[in-house]
C-alpha cells in the first residue's frame, strides 16, 4: 500500500516510454509551408490547451475565432481544452511526449517550461512561418527575444523562434476612483514620480479606516507578489539589468543595493499594513473581484483581469502604471500573454499555424481581443475609440512597451525561480526574512541554475 | 512442493528416475498445488505490474539524473545525498510529523469516543449518524479541499462564528496564516479521517460479547471503567488498523495541500508529497523526486511496521 505513493512518479515515467537514456524523437523538416487549402485534408482534428481562461479573458476570443476557422475550413475540428495556469504548465511537456498531447499548446516563457520543450524537441521553430506569412514585423526585437532559444534550450533570447502570443501583458496599477476623490485625490492628476506615490500610499493608510486595506491583494498562488514587487523594482532597478538577469546574462545579480532597496520598500508596504490581511489565503482573480466589490483604493496586477474589475466597478475605476523612480523610464513587470506552440508531433503544423496566424493577427481576432478589454500585442492595433477604460489599458501598456520598459517574469529565470520567489516574497512580507538575506537567496537558486547553463 | 527424502533412497538407477517423476506430480493430501498460482495469477500480475514494478522502476529512476523528456544519467546515490541535506525535505518531514498528530492520533481519539456514545446505549437514527459522520471520508480531495478554503476564509463561516460568539479577535485568515495553515490543514485531515476510524470502531465493537459488557456491570464499572476495560481492549485490533491507514494517510497527504496552499504561506505546508510533485513536473528533475519519493515510501513502510510491532508484540497473530 505504501508503494502506492511512487505510483505517481512511477506510472508517468512508464507512461511516456521513459526509462532514461530513451532517445529523442527527431524533429521533422518542414518542406513548402501550405498556407491555404486545408479543405482538401480529410478529416483534421486540432487540440488546443490554453490557460487564458480568466474569467473570462482570452476564453471567449479563442472559441468564437475557432469557430469561424471551422465555418472556413468544415473539415477542421479545433477542441479547446482550458486550464489553469498552474495545471497546465505542469503537465504539457509530458503531454507533449505521449501521443495524446495538444496539437497546439501555450507554454511558458522561461527556464521552466519553454526551455525544457525546445531542449526536448517537442515544439517546433516557427521560423519558416514567421517567413511565410510575414510576422516579423508583429514585435520588436526586444519582444521576439523572449521566443527565442538556442536548440540546447540553455541560451534565452537567442537562436531560432519557438513562439507567438496574442496579447500585451502589463502589471498595472487600477485605481477606485471613487474612493480616491472621496480622500481628496484627484484621479485626472495622479503621482507621475515613485516617491510621490508612495507617499500618496501613507497618507491613504492614515485616513482609512484600520480595516480597509489600500492595496487589495491575492497571493495564494505565489505569483500576486511576483507581480505586486515589480512596479517597486522598476522604481529602483534599471529594466534592462531585470531582463539580463531572467536572460542569465553574465554578471547579472538579484542581490545589488538598489534591489535591496527595492525589497526594502516592498517590505514596508506590509508591515505599514497597506495589504488585507488575508492576501496568503486569497486567489488573484478573487482579488481582482474583491476589488471590483469596492475593497482596496488600489489593485496592482495583470491588466489581463481588467474586465474583471470593469464589471464591478464600471466607470469608476482608473488605470496607470507604478510612476518611475529617479531614471525616470517608464517599466513594469510584464510581457506578453503565453507563447503559443505547435507540437513537434502534430500531423498538420500547417493548418495550426494558418490557426495562429487567425487568432493573432485577424482584423476579426483584434476585434474581439478589444471586445474583451485584451490589448492585442502586435504593431499597428489600433484602439478602438469610445471606450475611455480600454484606451487607459492599451495607454498603459504602450507607455512601458515604448520606454523599453516591460521587464518580463522574474520567475522565468530557472526552473525552480518561481517557488523560490514565492516562498521568499512570503517569508519577507511576514517580516519574517530581511531584504539582504532574500536577496542573497534568490541570488543562490540563480547561481546554482546558471552553473548548469554552462 | 517438494520431492520427498525417501526418493534419494538406493534403488535400481532406472527405477528411482520413473519413481521421482511420479512422486514429483503427485503430492501428500493437503499439500499446495501448482494450480494454486492459477488463483492468485490474476491478483499477483496486477500487483507486480502496478506496485512492484512500478516501484523497482522509481528506484532504478533515483539514481539518474533525468529531466523526463530528455536522455537522462546515471549519477549513483547523488540524488539521496542531495536529499538528505536538502533542508525543505527535512522541513517536509517534519510537517508531516506535526500531520499525523491530526491524520491519525486525533482521529482515533474522537473515533473512539464516538464508538463509546452510539454503541453504549441504544440511539435512535444510529445508522443516519453512523452514515453522515462517515461522509467526509467518501468525498473527493478536491471537493473537500473546496469547501474548507471557504470555511476558513476570512469572512467565511468559521470567522462568522468566532465573531459571532465574541471571540472575532481569534478570528484570522487560517490558510493564510504562518502558525496556522498547517493546523488549520490538519484540521481538514481530522475531519477527513475520522469517519473512518469510527466506523472501524462500530464495527470491532460489535464483535465484543455483550457478556463482557454484563459482567462489568454486574461488577459495578461506570461508563468509563467500562470503556477502559472492555471496549479498548476489544478494539486493539481495529485500533491498530485504524493507526497505521490513517498514518500512511498523513504521510501522503497531498491532494488536500495541493488544492489550498500549494506549500505556503512561505514554506510552512510543505510535505514530501508536494516537494515530490513539484520537483517532478514542474522543476523537470525526475530522479530527485523518485529519491524522494523512495524516501517517503521507506518511511511509511518503517512507520506501519513500527506501530503494527509495538502494538502487537506478545501477540499471536
Amino acid at each position: 500500500m505504501a508503494a502506492g505513493t511512487v505510483v505517481l512518479v512511477a506510472a508517468l515515467a512508464t507512461a511516456c516510454g521513459g526509462t532514461p537514456g530513451a532517445s529523442q524523437s527527431s524533429v521533422n523538416t518542414s518542406k513548402e509551408v501550405q498556407k491555404t487549402g486545408f479543405d482538401k485534408l480529410g478529416p483534421v482534428n486540432l487540440t488546443v490547451w490554453s490557460y487564458d481562461n480568466q474569467d473570462p479573458g482570452l476564453e471567449p476570443v479563442l472559441k468564437e475565432l475557432s469557430a469561424n476557422f471551422t465555418n472556413k475550413y468544415p473539415n477542421v475540428k479545433i477542441t479547446m481544452v482550458f486550464k489553469s495556469f498552474n495545471d497546465l504548465v505542469n503537465v504539457v511537456p509530458r503531454a507533449l511526449a505521449s501521443d495524446q498531447g495538444p496539437d497546439i499548446t501555450e507554454g511558458n516563457q522561461g527556464y521552466q517550461t519553454d526551455a525544457a520543450l525546445v531542449k526536448a524537441r517537442l515544439i517546433i521553430p516557427l521560423d519558416p512561418y514567421i517567413k511565410a506569412y510575414g510576422w516579423d514585423d508583429w514585435y520588436s526585437d526586444s519582444t521576439w527575444s523572449i521566443f527565442r532559444w538556442t536548440d540546447d534550450g540553455k541560451t534565452f533570447g537567442q537562436g531560432p523562434k519557438w513562439g507567438v502570443a496574442q496579447t500585451g501583458q502589463n502589471v498595472a496599477v487600477f485605481a477606485n476612483t471613487e474612493k480616491l476623490k472621496a480622500l481628496g485625490y484627484d484621479p485626472a492628476n495622479m503621482p507621475t514620480t515613485f516617491d510621490d506615490f508612495n507617499a500618496m500610499l501613507a497618507d491613504i493608510r492614515q485616513k482609512l479606516p484600520k480595516n480597509e486595506p489600500v492595496i487589495q491583494f491575492g497571493n495564494n498562488e505565489g505569483y500576486g507578489t511576483i507581480h505586486m514587487y515589480g512596479g517597486i523594482q522598476a522604481a529602483y532597478v534599471d529594466p534592462q539589468s531585470v531582463r539580463d538577469w531572467i536572460q542569465h546574462v553574465p554578471g547579472s545579480s538579484y542581490d545589488t543595493p538598489e534591489n535591496i532597496q527595492a525589497l526594502k520598500t516592498y517590505q514596508e508596504w506590509a508591515s505599514n499594513g497597506y495589504f488585507n490581511s488575508d492576501y496568503n489565503a486569497k486567489k488573484y482573480d478573487q482579488s481582482a473581484a474583491d476589488f471590483g466589490k469596492g475593497q482596496g483604493v488600489f489593485w496592482m496586477g495583470g491588466d489581463w483581469d481588467s474586465s474583471i474589475i470593469k464589471a464591478g466597478l464600471g466607470d469608476n475605476v482608473m488605470v496607470m502604471n507604478i510612476p518611475p523612480g529617479a531614471s525616470g523610464t517608464w517599466a513594469s513587470i510584464g510581457a506578453t500573454s503565453g507563447p503559443w506552440h505547435i507540437s513537434a508531433k502534430t500531423k498538420y503544423p500547417d493548418v495550426a499555424a494558418a490557426w495562429l496566424d487567425y487568432v493573432i493577427a485577424s482584423p476579426e481576432a483584434q476585434k474581439l481581443m478589444y471586445a474583451q478589454q485584451q490589448i492585442p500585442a502586435i504593431a499597428g492595433a489600433e484602439t478602438p475609440s469610445g471606450d475611455p477604460y480600454l484606451g487607459q489599458v492599451a495607454a498603459a501598456w504602450q507607455q512601458v512597451a515604448g520606454d523599453d520598459g516591460l521587464m518580463l517574469y522574474t520567475d522565468w529565470a530557472s526552473p525552480t525561480m518561481y517557488n523560490t520567489l514565492a516562498s521568499h516574497f512570503q517569508n519577507l512580507l511576514a517580516g519574517k526574512e530581511s531584504p539582504e538575506d532574500m536577496a542573497k537567496a534568490v541570488q543562490a537558486d540563480w547561481e546554482k541554475f546558471d552553473k548548469t547553463l554552462k | 512442493m517438494a520431492v520427498s527424502a525417501d526418493a534419494a533412497a538406493p534403488a535400481a538407477a532406472a527405477d528411482a528416475e520413473v519413481e521421482k517423476a511420479r512422486r514429483a506430480t503427485q503430492r501428500a493430501p493437503g499439500e499446495p498445488r501448482n494450480v494454486a498460482w492459477l488463483y492468485i495469477l490474476p491478483g499477483l500480475a496486477f500487483y507486480l505490474l502496478f506496485t512492484l514494478a512500478p516501484l523497482a522502476h522509481t528506484v532504478e529512476l533515483s539514481l539518474f539524473d533525468w529531466d523526463g523528456l530528455t536522455p537522462g544519467r546515471y549519477i549513483g546515490f547523488a540524488n539521496y545525498r542531495e536529499a538528505f541535506s536538502d533542508p525543505l525535505v527535512r522541513e517536509s518531514f517534519r510537517h508531516s510529523a506535526e500531520l499525523i498528530v491530526f491524520y491519525a492520533l486525533i482521529p482515533v481519539v474522537l473515533g473512539l469516543l464516538l464508538t463509546a456514545l452510539l454503541t453504549r446505549h441504544p440511539v435512535r437514527g444510529f445508522t443516519f449518524y453512523r452514515t453522515a459522520l462517515f461522509l467526509p471520508q467518501m468525498l473527493a480531495g478536491v471537493v473537500v479541499a473546496q469547501a474548507w478554503v471557504w470555511i476558513y476564509a476570512s469572512d467565511g463561516p468559521l470567522n462568522e462564528l468566532l465573531r459571532t460568539i465574541g471571540l472575532g479577535s481569534l478570528a484570522r485568515p487560517w490558510l493564510g496564516d504562518f502558525s496556522w495553515a498547517l493546523p488549520a490543514i490538519g484540521g481538514i485531515g481530522t475531519w477527513v479521517t475520522y469517519g473512518l476510524c469510527m466506523v472501524l470502531f462500530i464495527a470491532g465493537a460489535q464483535n465484543i460479547p455483550t457478556s463482557l459488557y454484563d459482567a462489568a456491570r454486574v461488577d459495578g464499572a461506570g461508563p468509563l471503567r467500562e470503556f477502559f476495560a472492555v471496549t479498548l481492549p476489544g478494539l486493539k485490533n481495529e485500533i491498530v488498523v485504524a493507526f497505521v491507514l490513517t498514518t500512511i494517510n498523513a504521510l501522503r497527504s497531498f491532494d488536500l495541500i495541493y488544492n489550498t496552499n500549494q506549500g505556503g504561506p512561505g514554506t510552512t505546508t510543505y510535505v514530501p508529497s508536494l516537494y515530490m510533485y513539484q520537483n517532478a513536473f514542474v522543476y523537470n528533475r525526475v530522479g530527485y523526486a523518485a529519491a524522494i519519493a523512495v524516501i517517503l515510501a521507506a518511511t511509511i513502510f518503517a512507520l506501519a511496521f513500527l506501530v503494527i510491532y509495538l502494538t502487537g508484540r506478545g501477540e499471536e497473530r
